[in-house]
């Protein structure tokens, strides 16, 4: 392997705001991402996406360790650094709301010294692949939040950076946006770029990327591929019933893979743990005649929990 | 160059959306209306052109001054500066094309004050050295604009633009020799005076307005494109140091 697009070497921060304790919102990560590479940073919030992210991108300094992109340190070598990078960062702010779409992407395609012409072109060209192209004349105070996101998305690619960093990129986008949103993710990697994708939605981790980093509280949990992540996902579902008496879910307690039932009021939750098993307990409820069965993801949480289990690791 | 080409074409567009910023264009007229008032009362008819001249430069200096302390944390306040600061381009350039935009437009107000001349007391403005005074205007613009950029570091520093502005504004003025030229002020502020770039411009502009030959044009013009860039130099320096400050800090972004 060449020079990989990201290295991360032993990487932590420390904020110290004033009047509170420090908070280590980065301990000790590494971390290294190969060029054409989708990889996923997955944490519930709080756990440091967006702090790793600023320091790849030049804005925050790290306490210690050191961080390269396509082989220039991030804290020395930021001239090198700044024009190969693409960065979205998630909300709704970071655009000026006074201005069209359009004039918006053209202020950033300017600082990324595109001509003139080349910034028009360009403009052009990514209004239309995020599907802006009939509201990219109006204010952005009169976008919706998805949109707002799209357009974010477009300023991220207004340099033509060979490594992208998104930062919580479809928060606020609609179930079909963001399905578009992945379709695009993939055309970025089929062009070569190195993508780093922060989230904290499982489902999103696991269909986009090549490889997903698990952390929390600051340090990497693991390293996994999506396949992986995607089995423990459907492995420890929730089961949330109404409707059953109490001796089905005695019945259910006892089936292989069913690792717990808790009632409350009027209902129940069943968590699984074994593949397959949530089929066999939703039959059962259903010929129990359950009037309300809802099936959800387990938390993230869980998911960690689950991963350090299977590695016989210790949190 | 690009920088300052995307600073100057978005502070265009963000004006044409909303002219917030060019609000002391409102009161340079009043100002005129005022001191020429007095010049009239107190019998010095000689000094009207001189009395329509230093409104002009008040608003420029009081649109770059009030517009510089706020771009940098109303973006740090909308999430801008980060992805700003993320971008190879050199914020400093950036800022100084967005007030050079701004004390461009201001040059508006020569217009202004012209207009309330003729219109309230039919005094008009004597043209004995259009180049000059064009060229004056325009150097002092782009000077001002050079200047705000190191009191923009400064802002960020004190965190209270606002009564900074205002408290430095007069002082400056009366250093400037805006409302009266720095001859006629006491002699040890003199050499005070000479390091500030509008008391240069202040000059000049009166000379050209005045029938006699204009003395050392091109040095008095170099002067104020010199102390305009030294002090964008300095501005520079600062607005490095502090957002290194701010990148240790973790402070670019507004919680
Ligand atoms: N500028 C800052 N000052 C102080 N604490 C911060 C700052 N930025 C982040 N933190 C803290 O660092 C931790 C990690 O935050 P963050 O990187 O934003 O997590 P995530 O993006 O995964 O939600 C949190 O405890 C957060 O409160
Ligand atoms: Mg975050």
């Amino acid at each position: 392997m060449g020079t990989p697009a990201v290295e991360i070497e032993e990487l932590s921060r420390v904020f110290e705001p004033r009047k509170k304790p420090p908070v280590v919102a980065l301990d000790d990560v590494s971390l290294a991402i190969p060029p054409g590479e989708i990889h996923g940073l997955l944490g519930p919030n709080g756990a440091g996406k967006t702090t790793l992210v600023k320091i790849l991108s030049t804005v925050l300094l790290p306490t210690s360790g050191r961080a390269r992109v396509l082989g220039h340190d991030v804290v020395d070598e930021t001239k090198a650094v700044r024009p190969l990078l693409g960065i979205v960062f998630g909300g709704e702010r970071g655009l000026y709301w006074r201005l069209t779409g359009r004039q918006n992407l053209a202020y950033w395609g300017a600082l990324y010294k595109l001509s003139a012409r080349e910034t028009k072109a360009r403009t052009q060209q990514l209004i239309e692949r995020v599907g802006l192209a009939e509201r990219a004349d109006e204010r952005v105070e009169t976008y919706s939040r998805g949109m707002k996101q799209r357009l974010h998305l477009a300023r991220g690619l207004v340099g033509d950076a060979t490594v992208l960093f998104l930062d919580e990129p479809t928060t606020g986008m609609d179930p079909l946006a963001a399905r578009e949103f992945r379709t695009l993710i993939a055309e970025l990697r089929d062009e070569g770029r190195t993508i780093l994708l922060a989230t904290h939605d499982m489902v999103e981790a696991e269909t986009v990327c090549d490889r997903v980093t698990l952390i929390d509280r600051g340090k990497v949990v693991a390293t996994e591929s999506p396949r992986t992540l995607g089995q423990v996902i459907s492995r420890f579902q929730r089961i949330d019933v109404e409707g059953v008496d109490a001796a089905v879910l005695g019945e259910i307690r006892a089936l292989t893979g069913v690792s717990g039932v808790t009632e409350a009021d009027g209902g129940a939750r069943i968590e699984v743990d074994e593949e397959g098993a949530t089929r066999v307990v939703l039959g059962r409820l259903v010929d129990a005649g359950a009037t309300s069965v809802k099936t959800s993801l387990p938390s993230l949480e869980e998911v960690y929990v689950q991963l350090i289990d299977d590695r016989g690791l210790e949190l | 160059m690009r920088a300052f080409v995307a600073g100057f074409g978005l502070e265009l567009r963000i004006v044409r959306a909303a002219p917030d910023a060019l609000i002391p264009l409102v009161t340079a007229p009043v100002f005129a209306l005022i001191f020429l008032s007095i010049v009239r009362e107190s019998g010095r008819p000689d000094l009207q052109a001189d009395a329509l001249m230093a409104p002009v430069l008040m608003t420029l200096w009081w649109i770059a001054l009030q517009n510089a302390g706020n771009m940098i944390t109303g973006d740090r306040w909308q999430a801008l500066l980060e992805p700003l600061l993320a971008t190879p381009a050199s914020l400093a350039s950036v800022l100084l094309g967005r007030i050079v935009a701004l004390t461009c437009l201001g040059l508006v107000s020569f217009l202004e004050v012209w207009a309330i001349g003729e219109l309230v007391y039919g005094v008009s403005i004597p043209f004995e050295h259009p180049v000059a005074l064009g060229l004056t205007l325009l150097v002092t613009a782009l000077a001002t604009a050079g200047v705000s950029v190191a009191f923009a570091a400064v802002f960020v520093l004190t965190r209270n633009a606002y009564t900074f502005t205002n408290s430095l504004s007069y002082p400056l003025y009366l250093l400037g020799g805006v409302l009266v030229p720095v001859a006629i002020l006491p002699g040890w502020i003199q050499p005070v005076s000479s390091v500030i770039f509008m008391s240069w411009s202040a000059d000049l502009l009166r000379a050209s307005l005045k029938p006699s030959p204009i003395d050392d044009l091109w040095q008095r013009l170099g002067m104020v494109v010199l102390l305009g860039a030294i002090s964008f130099l300095i501005g520079r320096a600062l607005l490095f140091h502090v957002m290194q400050r701010m990148r240790a800090k973790g402070e670019l972004a507004a919680a």
